[in-house]
């Protein structure tokens, strides 16, 4: 080997400083995080230790506690995770809470059954679907004494009549919602943002300033609300129009966006400023909100959010147990508490998505925006969407691939 | 007690010692058989899939004993894969091209008209960024390239623009940063092979009357070739697979085939998403396979790492 | 002559500020007191303290390095006993060995990742740290041997000779004098593993348990949070200081 090899010799020792840096961070990591567990820890400790004493001074016999687990998988910016981490703290319960960003791969984690979640929070017919094809659990309600703070209205929905395998989590409705500054006239339907043949339609004047959902069942059913068909046609004429009908539509666009995304855009509206959206997201910008902390102030009064005239989809999010679910027990007492009316109320107010069983602790303000709770009148346009069957479902695909990858 | 019992150890390892046979399977079958168990053995099982030998009912995963070529003449009825095969391509060649032209005149300039001093400092400062894990690299692409960001900023102060220009979510930002992402791979080969040239033999063609630039034509690039087809081959392979660059700074018009995998596996539910998905990784892999035997027949050499 | 040195040179630092703009922009905004990512609004080091007292980032820093370490050791060592076997002895079906421990490194890397999960499962393996280290070491092995391989092949056996005709065995042989002569590739087999190892993201993102994340991992699901991303620029920074100071360092301390 040449002594002269200095490419190489950098090279090493660029690396080799650079895994020194790496080795003294993860030393500091480790420092953190063993400070972490041990005050974690120590706090147990104390508190067992109480828990001995008062118990052997009336002479009861206490069973030495073990550790439980749980493992949550939900939508991000979807609960108050100081809270749920509390809960988690003060039951000993070791909690792993993991997002996703998409349903379409939330329900493949589930029914691959790689990893063993035990509780998961799914929408209306994807829940149907999975019950029927065998991947989740039934629900015991014995064990949730607090199912009986759910209104009425939000027991024994249509997919579930009994209540078998499902327990509301949220409701809501997808719409548009804009920034008004950006776009003083604001949009009020689905021919806004639909209508491209006329020039001075909103989509038009506004081209390129538009965002749409990347989730296939949404967009597809906002363009079958547009054109007066059923949201889960199966139709392959039905189809072949809805999917003209996005491809005309496309070239307006700003593109097919995710909903962290316009939630960063929309306060700001620099590279667009309608988007089609889900109410509370838009809430959520309204408010500033944050999954640790409370703000009921409105903070950005200029973003606002519709329901389009000709209709929209309306969805109910559920707890389900998948069957691969190993701590049933535990994912129970934790579907129990969400339901406290107080807990509920307080995940309202941070997040701005209505759970319907803390209804009656949140503030007068919050309960009567219509962006966050929807108002009586509107139920009459909203649709639900309804379970498919695989081979529906791919038929589904393949018009939205169409569309996916028109130039 | 006429000989001595060696312990029973010491009898293994000359039995080891003597023979070669039982040297080479310690030595190479036995590491090698975690890659057929953890590397082939996942390619053969995603083959079965494809050709429908598995069905899934309910976390079980039932054989079937037979042979269908559905997944594969489903996939292409698929109007978007072949469109995402094509972009894939066209994103990888545009990179590898936009990584050699940017970062060959800075390896030359480095191995062959910086003084030797300096060397280890100027690797050193180029190697730097790159200990910065690549998705946070990645994520200040994003500050640089949004409507309210440094790019645009620029371009709006100077009156080249009056409005910004949309490049996140298009063709331009993924190969940009598919570039960025990439040169560093470039360069390190290049790089490799000047710094190595005898200066003398440039000095010899110079006092021998050749121009700078008949120096640089007829020895100096056809010397850096070797360096150049390794670039291109680190830098090509990887960019005809990558999925997390369009999925974070491209659109809805990015989709890549490694996309589109991804898409089959994980957004299709059941046995036909993992069949098609199986299917196009290794329609995807047939044509790497196929493109690298062709490279490395054509260029006979072989490629070289570290 | 001159000036196509000036430009080559003033070419150069201009693609080197380049190389540094977004790590650059990353660390501006780390001072970032607004609650948008994208505009500034005033000067905080509120996202240090908040990265400080960040139990995710560090629990994640954590397991990207052991991980990291296991995978490197293993599959040095792996990549030791390979590459002897193949420059030290004559064995049927040598070349096709050297063509297959490439395919590794060729092969995308999310086709891997996907066909190694969809194996996971059907085995019925439940996923864990161990699967991502797994994962990994298939691929590293790979660059392991390639780079202990090179350095093997270009040195002479009659040293080892020599040794054993001075009485060594084949083990002492080894350890006294094929060992010191490879250290350098080992190191840079090491150094080449580990890198790919703790930046690797498609592999562990597919092969990990929930509840465990290494910092690529962390960083992509925070990525897509809004909100969020001031802690990681912060981290960023932090990432690129002391390695600045490191490499700074070492360069004054030892030539090697």
């Amino acid at each position: 080997m040449s002594e002269a090899d200095v490419g190489r010799r950098g090279f090493l020792k660029i690396a080799f400083a650079g895994a020194t840096a790496l080795a003294v961070g993860s030393a500091l990591g480790y420092f953190a995080r063993e400070g972490e567990v041990s005050t974690l820890r120590s706090e147990n400790e104390a508190l067992k230790k109480k828990v001995e004493e008062l118990s052997s001074s009336l002479g009861v016999e206490v069973p030495t506690e073990t550790q439980k687990n749980l493992n949550v998988y939900n939508w991000t910016w979807y609960a108050n995770l100081a809270l749920v981490d509390q809960w988690a703290k003060e039951n000993n319960v070791n909690l792993v809470y993991e997002f996703f960003e998409d349903l379409d791969t939330a329900i493949t984690t589930v029914t691959t059954g790689a990893a063993n979640y035990d509780i998961v929070v799914i929408s209306d017919n994807e829940a149907q679907e999975l019950w029927n094809e065998g991947y989740l659990q039934s629900i015991d309600l014995d064990k949730i004494p607090n199912f009986e703070y759910l209104p009425e209205g939000f027991k024994g929905l249509p997919y579930d009549p009994n209540n078998e395998f499902t327990v509301v989590y949220s409701y809501g409705t997808t719409g548009l919602g804009y920034n008004s500054d950006a776009c003083p006239e604001g949009v009020s339907k689905w021919e806004d943002v639909f209508d491209v043949d006329n020039p001075d339609s909103i989509i038009r004047r506004y081209a390129g300033k538009v965002t749409m959902m990347r989730d296939s069942s949404e967009t597809m059913g906002a363009a079958a609300i547009y054109l007066g068909y059923d949201i889960d046609t199966t139709d392959e004429n039905e189809l072949k129009n809805i999917a003209d009908l996005l491809i005309a539509q496309k070239p307006y666009l700003y593109g097919y966006v995710q909903t962290e995304d316009y939630m960063d855009e929309l306060p700001v509206a620099a590279r667009y400023c309608i988007s089609h959206a889900w109410n509370g997201d838009v809430a959520g910008i309204v408010y500033a909100s944050d999954e640790y902390e409370v703000y009921i102030e409105k903070y950005y009064e200029t973003v606002k959010y519709v329901v389009p005239e000709e209709g929209a989809i309306a969805w109910y999010d559920n707890f389900v147990i998948p069957k691969n679910a190993k701590n049933v027990d535990v994912a129970h007492e934790f579907i129990n508490w969400f339901l406290q009316p107080e807990v509920s109320a307080i995940h309202t107010i941070t997040i701005k998505y209505p759970y319907p069983a803390g209804i009656k602790y949140v503030p007068k303000e919050i309960l009567e925006d219509p962006m966050i709770f929807t108002p009586e009148e509107l139920w009459d346009k909203l649709h639900i969407g309804r379970a498919l069957t695989p081979e529906e479902k791919a038929i589904r695909e393949s018009y939205w691939n169409m569309v996916m990858t028109a130039t | 007690m006429s000989h001595r019992r060696e312990p029973w150890y010491i009898t293994i390892l000359d039995r080891i010692r003597s023979s070669r046979r039982i040297k080479v399977f310690l030595l190479v079958f036995l590491p090698f058989i975690y890659l057929i168990i953890f590397f082939f053995a996942p390619f053969i099982i995603a083959l079965m899939y494809s050709l429908g030998m598995f069905k899934q009912v309910v976390y079980e995963f039932v054989f079937q004993p037979q042979i269908s070529l559905e997944y594969y003449y489903r996939l292409f009825q698929y109007p978007g894969v072949l469109v995402a095969i094509q972009r894939s391509f066209y994103y990888a060649i545009l990179t590898t091209v936009g990584t050699f032209l940017l970062s060959y005149p800075v390896a030359y300039y480095l191995g062959v008209k910086l003084p030797d001093k300096y060397q280890e400092m100027v690797v050193l400062v180029l190697f730097t960024p790159f200990w910065v894990n690549f998705l946070l690299r990645i994520y200040g692409m994003r500050f640089i390239f949004h409507e309210l960001g440094f790019l645009n900023m620029i371009l709006t102060t100077l009156g080249i623009v009056n409005d910004p220009i949309k490049i996140l979510g298009t063709d331009t930002a993924v190969i940009l940063v598919m570039i960025y992402t990439y040169v560093i791979l470039m360069i390190l080969p290049i790089y490799g092979v000047l710094e190595k040239l005898d200066k003398e033999l440039l000095e010899a063609a110079a006092t021998l009357g050749a121009s700078p630039v008949k120096t640089f034509l007829k020895v100096t690039l056809p010397l850096s070739v070797p360096g150049i087809l390794a670039g291109s081959l680190l830098v090509f392979i990887p960019a005809v697979g990558e999925f997390v660059i369009p999925e974070l700074v491209g659109g809805a018009n990015t989709v890549t085939l490694g996309t589109v995998i991804y898409n089959f596996f994980l957004r299709v539910k059941g046995t036909m998403g993992w069949g098609l998905g199986s299917a196009a990784g290794l329609i995807y892999i047939g044509l790497i396979l196929v493109l690298s035997y062709l490279y490395i027949r054509l260029v006979g050499g072989e490629i070289r790492l570290g | 002559m001159k000036i196509t040195d000036l430009i080559l040179k003033i070419y150069t630092v201009f693609f080197l500020a380049v190389i540094y703009l977004p790590i650059a922009i990353l660390i501006f905004f780390s001072f970032n007191e607004s609650r948008s990512k994208i505009v500034f609004t005033g000067f905080t080091l509120e996202n240090y303290y908040s990265l400080i007292s960040n139990y995710a980032v560090w629990d994640s820093f954590y397991n990207s390095i052991w991980t990291a370490i296991v995978v490197t050791v293993v599959s040095v060592f792996l990549g030791i006993m390979i590459s002897y076997g193949v420059t030290r002895y004559e064995f049927k079906g040598k070349n096709m060995l050297d063509i297959l421990m490439l395919i590794p490194i060729i092969i995308p890397e999310i086709v891997e990742a996907l066909t190694l999960l969809v194996f996971l499962i059907i085995l019925g393996i439940r996923l864990s740290p161990y699967t991502v280290i797994i994962g990994h070491i298939a691929f590293d092995i790979s660059f392991a041997y390639i780079v202990i391989k090179a350095r093997m092949a270009g040195y002479d056996p009659q040293f080892e000779e020599a040794a054993r005709t001075l009485g060594a065995n084949e083990i002492q042989t080894f350890t006294k004098v094929t060992l010191p002569i490879l250290m350098p590739g080992i190191v840079s087999a090491a150094l080449i593993a580990f890198l790919q190892s703790y930046d690797d993201f498609i592999k562990t993102f597919f092969t990990r348990p929930p509840g465990f994340t290494t910092l690529p991992v962390y960083i992509w699901n925070m990525a897509s949070r809004r909100g969020f991303a001031l802690d990681l620029n912060a981290l960023a920074t932090f990432i690129v200081v002391i390695s600045i100071v490191f490499a700074y360092v070492r360069l004054k301390v030892e030539r090697w």
